[in-house]
């Protein structure tokens, strides 16, 4: 089989037991939250629109940018290579006429839009459920788009580091969890360049709505000292962070021996 | 004969531990028996042959093809793993097909192919039901089920009849002896050795890494009768009993044990000893209370091969 | 003619001598377990920054004069009381690092047994679920309370040392108290927590996400709820932000957020409840029936 073709089999294959497990029950319960205070916001905050696009950017978007998409990603990300080597399965996947890349990029991909279609669904009531007064307006759809794009990127990219340390190391998620939760929040209170040397930098930078200095309470964290980059410069860190990090995963995997547990 | 896996000078270490040690080897068409204790190297030598693993030093070749990152190959090859090991989540149906796809199959092929699996293993009644449902035996089966759904010409199959109940063990020995009259490479690895007995008189015995010996049955066994059998005799006087056998020829040895209960018999010869036992204890004066032989078993026989 | 004797099965009638403390293998195979993972030694020798830290200012503390120049009207936070002890405890760093700490060594303490069904073999021995879970459960003691107990201690310890008298003591006399009691609380609090977790799956992996994923998803949520309420009620919502009122409460310092402690203390004794009973019936549906 070519190696497109490799792709797309693993693809289907992947795309299907992802659903079967019931660990995605759990994460697209954890997507339900944002509707649910979406529901919430609508009843408090009823007629303030102005309030309500500050509150879904600074609040909302909190939970999907640094915790909702991370926590997929590191789970589904790590699971690429580290939950065959733990479960033992490798054997049944190396063993095919497969090229090893496409086993990694066929998961890759199966996985990213399993996490992906899990944000659709919860982004897309949260965000219209909170803008249901202004349904007629144009701009709220390419806002809406803007959003699902930025979280998408934020999937690819974040779903690609993962992948990498999951290739590489025995315990990838160790520095997942480190540099998901600890690097990504603490880099923006460091000053100068350094918030370019994350990833949720540059999705920052693509957010369509940003909120006054001083605003979102406790979450206005988001965009603290933001100092965005241009979107395009931001699109092609993300896409360049996210190829190169893939393709070092496919090559360590194609190289490297994974040895199973006794 | 032309070999169809050919091992050279194959080593692999984990770490600081040897795994397999300068084994050179070449498989022919049939089915060759892996025989060894647990630790032996088995397994390692299986996931080299498959591509699992790579070597530190050697190469090791199918149809004179390199195996490591060699995907082309594996078109023509199955494997079946040690472990119990599945995606659990699956049907036994959902399983066969998910991994025929890789091979680019037809989807009408594929539900062919894997019907037809399923219903070589027996397993056609319970194909629809989830994997984690099914019991040991129909685990090994549906394990066995892929290795075999794609037609491969080579089959390797690791501890195959491992967790098997005796009837399930007969199944699976027959459905691995028609693959073989069919013309195709089978490697099976066993640490038991009337297992490996039952499937052919073609084996390896790998200890320690190393090839021990290699061959068929028969000569095993000649390696094996050049060593003395062990045999140890509880009688209420051993030594009386010992003096009935000083004068006999097919006797090398007698110890005492240090229970002062146990003689110890060292003979080439086990059938003619027992016959002189019975005589002896039909005779009258010595009572023997038990019967046993410390060296029947696998470990015993490589540990006469390796002169421990 | 020799007897030809029976080998079957037979039931041994003697009496089992009951082990001290049934539980302590689990417990030193849990922990030798942990130290095996290369990685996890870094974190946690990292895990002891935050007592080092703390240790500095101590030690800054006493020497005011010393360091003058670089404090600069800073030095309020260098005030030795126990507030300082409360921060100590209640930083986020450290909670977080407990967490993280936790998440490696101890997130497969159940997950692992449960997939590789060695519960069996655990109740094949002369061992009562109670000894299991304890057993389990000492693991986590020793690594929360290595990271609580003993730096707390410690810290006082050197506050007297530094000092060279024990006025610090004489004046907060009830401090010790407070430091083992909010260890303790810590301790059970984590060990209910983590093992419950810990239960409900065969993949460590998820284990791990799930007991950082509540953790910091709790937090967020008290995050967007207060940015959509503005009532401090909503911290309750919050593991960390209960952990922070009790331990305010325990070392007798103003509370965090505008809610009686007793609600934090409430919501976590629910969550240790909840967790006992998940395991109760967990460990119970594998027992090997006598």
């Amino acid at each position: 089989m070519n190696a497109r073709k490799s792709i797309g089999e693993i693809f289907g294959f992947f795309f299907f037991l992802g659903r079967r497990t019931g660990k995605i029950r759990v994460f697209a319960l954890l997507g339900l939250v944002p509707v649910a205070l979406a529901v919430v916001v609508r009843v408090v905050l009823h007629g303030r629109s102005g309030d309500i696009a500050a509150v879904f950017t600074e609040i909302l978007m909190v939970f999907f940018l640094q915790f909702y998409i991370v926590i997929l990603s590191l789970f589904y990300g790590t699971s690429v290579v580290a939950e065959e080597v733990e479960g033992r399965t490798l054997s049944y996947l190396i063993t095919r006429p497969l090229p090893k890349p496409a086993i990694v990029l066929g998961k890759y991909a199966a996985y990213a839009l399993l996490m992906f279609l899990m944000v659709a669904v919860s982004l897309t009531p949260s965000y219209f459920i909170m803008n249901a007064a202004r349904l007629a307006e144009p701009s709220l759809y390419l806002t809406f788009l803007g959003y699902l794009g930025v979280l998408g990127l934020g999937i690819l990219a974040y779903t690609a580091f993962f992948t990498f340390l999951g290739a590489v190391l025995k315990r990838g998620i160790l520095v997942g969890l480190v540099f998901g939760f600890g690097w990504e929040n603490v880099i923006q209170y460091f000053p100068g360049s350094t918030q370019k040397f994350s990833i949720v930098h540059y999705l920052k930078s693509l957010l369509p709505y940003r909120p006054a200095r001083g605003g979102g309470g406790r979450l206005a964290l988001l965009l603290f000292k933001l100092e965005p980059t241009s979107p395009a410069v931001a699109v092609l860190m993300l896409a360049v962070v996210a190829g190169v990090l893939l393709a070092l995963a496919c090559w360590f995997f194609r190289t490297k021996e994974y040895l199973y547990e006794e | 004969m032309t070999a169809v896996i050919t091992a050279t000078n194959l080593s692999k270490w984990y770490g600081n531990v040897l795994g397999l040690n300068d084994v050179s080897l070449e498989i022919e068409r049939g089915i060759t028996g892996l025989l060894g204790p647990n630790g032996a190297g088995k397994s390692t030598f299986m996931k080299l042959i498959t591509g699992q693993l790579k070597s530190n030093i050697g190469t090791v070749a199918i149809r004179g093809r390199k195996v490591w990152n060699n995907p082309a190959l594996f078109a023509g090859i199955g494997f079946c793993p040690e472990h119990d090991v599945f995606y659990e989540d699956v049907t036994g149906f959902e399983f066969i097909t998910g991994l025929l796809r890789f091979y680019g199959y037809s989807a009408s092929d594929i539900k062919e192919r894997a019907a037809r699996a399923l219903d070589i293993v027996e397993l056609t009644k319970d194909k629809d039901r989830l994997i984690r449902g099914y019991s040991r035996g129909m685990r090994q089966r549906v394990k066995f089920a892929q290795a075999i759904a794609h037609d491969p010409e080579i089959v390797i199959l690791d501890e195959p009849l491992s967790g098997l109940d005796p009837l399930g063990k007969r199944k699976l020995i027959k459905l691995i002896k028609d693959f073989k009259s069919e013309g195709r490479t089978v490697l099976v690895s066993s640490h038991v050795l009337p297992e490996i007995e039952a499937l052919t008189s073609r084996i390896v015995l790998l200890h320690q890494g190393k090839i021990l010996a290699q061959g068929d049955i028969p000569y095993i066994r000649e390696l094996i009768e050049a060593h003395p059998h062990m045999i140890s005799v509880r009688s209420s006087d051993p030594r009386a009993l010992a003096a009935r056998f000083v004068g006999d020829p097919a006797i090398q040895k007698m110890t005492f044990g240090a229970d002062g209960r146990t003689l110890v018999v060292e003979t080439h010869s086990r059938d003619a000893f027992f016959g002189r036992l019975i005589g002896a204890v039909l005779e009258g004066g010595v009572e023997v209370e038990e019967i046993s032989s410390p060296d029947d078993n696998l470990q015993a026989v490589f540990e006469y091969l390796v002169g421990k | 003619m020799a007897t030809i004797r029976e080998k079957g099965y037979s039931h041994w009638d003697g009496k089992l001598g009951e082990r001290r403390f049934p539980w302590w293998p689990i417990t030193r195979t849990g922990i030798q377990l942990a130290f095996r993972k290369k990685r996890f030694k870094f974190v946690f020798a990292g895990s002891f920054v935050p007592a080092v830290v703390f240790l500095v200012g101590l030690y800054i503390s006493e020497r005011l004069e010393d360091f003058k120049s670089f404090l600069q009207g800073s030095d309020r936070l260098l005030n030795i009381n126990p507030n300082y002890f409360k921060t100590y405890f209640t930083n986020d760093s450290l909670l977080f690092l407990i967490v993280l700490v936790l998440g490696f060594a101890a997130a497969g303490l159940i997950a692992d047994d449960l997939k590789h069904n060695s519960l069996q073999l655990y109740f094949s021995r002369p061992l009562r679920k109670k000894d299991y879970l304890l057993g389990k459960m000492s693991v986590i003691f020793f690594f929360v309370l290595i990271l609580t107990a003993v730096p707390g201690l410690l810290l006082l310890l050197f506050k007297l040392i530094f000092a060279g008298s024990f006025k610090f003591f004489l004046d907060y006399p009830w401090l010790p108290l407070s430091i083992l009691c909010y260890s303790a609380l810590l301790t059970v609090f984590f060990a209910f927590y983590v093992l419950f977790l810990s239960s409900l799956s065969k993949n460590t992996r998820y284990v791990t996400i799930l007991v950082f994923m509540i953790y910091i998803f709790s937090d967020i949520l008290f995050g967007i709820l207060e940015g959509i309420f503005h009532k401090p009620g909503v911290a309750l919502f919050s593991i960390k932000a209960n952990l922070q009122q009790a331990g305010a409460f325990i070392f007798g310092q103003k509370l965090p957020f505008a809610v009686p402690a007793v609600w934090s203390f409430l919501i976590l004794a629910g969550i240790c409840v909840l967790s006992a009973a998940v395991l109760n019936r967990k460990i119970r549906s594998v027992e090997v029936i006598k």
